[in-house]
């Protein structure tokens, strides 16, 4: 059995996505409770924390990967058509990728400015 | 005592339906198998599988009133009317409650279900300490009625590529066994997106299990010990 094993890694990824997940919206909740943001500046600085905006960047890919095994999973189970699931997955990761970069470019704009 | 029973005869029948059957003056502490052989006695052109009539066989699994179970071992007394009776489902139906068990047998089959050993076998026996056989317990006893593996949606879905409950928890079988030595070749034959990892943890395995295993906990097992051998 080795790492590469496919059936074993997107199971065992979807689960560490999860635990990162939890993890991260458990401290979210704590350092909004501590640090009530009130306006675009407070958020500004916030997010200009590279470890928070870093965070936040894997907290997003996490999302994105455990949305993707968890509907490829569906589809996989109820889309039994082969070119109407690859269809509809292609149009998944499309979304998914954009909404990705989407999140790549907001960080990395707080980060900048 | 009322009872609707499938019923479909492939050559006779255009489509499957379903009979009703009354029964008078039927003794509640008896098994529905016992009432499923007084209604071939009233109509004989019904068909059911049934052999040891003890829960032993695993021949006689039937969905009754929406759950897989064993005919056999079924007391009248729990079952509210009329009884629905049908066959396993998501199997191709040969004739009334009698399915083709072909694909079940076929992923048992592919996890070898028996010992693998590549070293030169033991002059007397194969000796296992009290231990080591105690990891078989709620392996072993395992019928092959195709209860679970029926009940399942993920072997609904994909009934030629995932194992199936039943399949699985033999796979474990023999992984668990300290006698095997085909681990690698076990673990690495059931990853891929299909084989196993279909499994949801729905857990409908366990709900019905006649012999009330776990292959729900069997699944999880295997994926600790590939989990092991990657770390």
């Amino acid at each position: 059995m080795s790492w590469r094993a496919q059936g074993l890694r997107t199971w065992l990824l979807q689960r560490l996505t999860a635990i990162y997940m939890a993890l991260y919206l458990l401290l979210a909740l704590l350092v909004l409770y501590s640090h009530p943001v009130t306006g675009f500046t407070a958020w500004h600085d916030l997010f200009h924390q590279p470890v928070i905006n870093i965070a936040t960047i894997f907290m997003f890919a996490s999302i994105f990967y455990h949305a993707w095994v968890g509907v490829r999973d569906i589809l996989v189970d109820y889309v039994q058509p082969q070119p109407l699931r690859f269809m509809i997955l292609t149009l998944v990761s499309i979304l998914l990728l954009a909404l990705m970069l989407w999140v790549v470019f907001l960080m990395f704009g707080v980060l900048q400015g | 005592m009322r009872f609707l029973i499938y019923r479909y005869h492939p050559e006779k029948d255009q489509k499957p339906y379903m009979q009703a059957f009354e029964l008078d003056g039927l003794d509640k502490n008896k098994m529905l198998r016992d009432a499923l052989l007084l209604i071939k006695k009233q109509d004989e052109s019904f068909t059911f599988r049934h052999s040891c009539g003890e829960g032993v066989c695993g021949s006689d699994a039937l969905n009754i009133n929406g759950t897989n179970g064993l005919a056999c071992i079924t007391p009248l007394s729990s079952l509210k009317e009329p009884v629905e009776v049908r066959p396993l489902p998501g199997m191709p139906v040969i004739r009334d409650l009698v399915v083709d068990m072909a694909q079940f047998y076929k992923h048992y089959r592919e996890v070898k279900p028996y010992l693998v050993v590549t070293d030169p076998e033991p002059e007397v026996e194969f000796k296992q300490s009290p231990e080591e056989r105690s990891k078989l317990d709620g392996l072993y006893e395992c019928i092959l009625c195709g209860c679970c593996t029926t009940a399942c949606p993920s072997f609904w879905w994909n009934p030629e590529k995932f194992r199936g409950p039943a399949a699985l928890l033999q796979a474990y079988r023999f992984l668990a066994d300290s006698r095997d030595q085909a681990h690698d070749k076990r673990l690495e034959e059931l990853d891929g997106p299909y084989r196993m990892f279909r499994c949801h943890t729905i857990m409908n395995c366990v709900n019905v299990c006649p012999k009330g295993l776990n292959p729900t906990e069997a699944i999880h097992n295997i994926k600790r010990m590939m989990m092991k051998d990657v770390v």
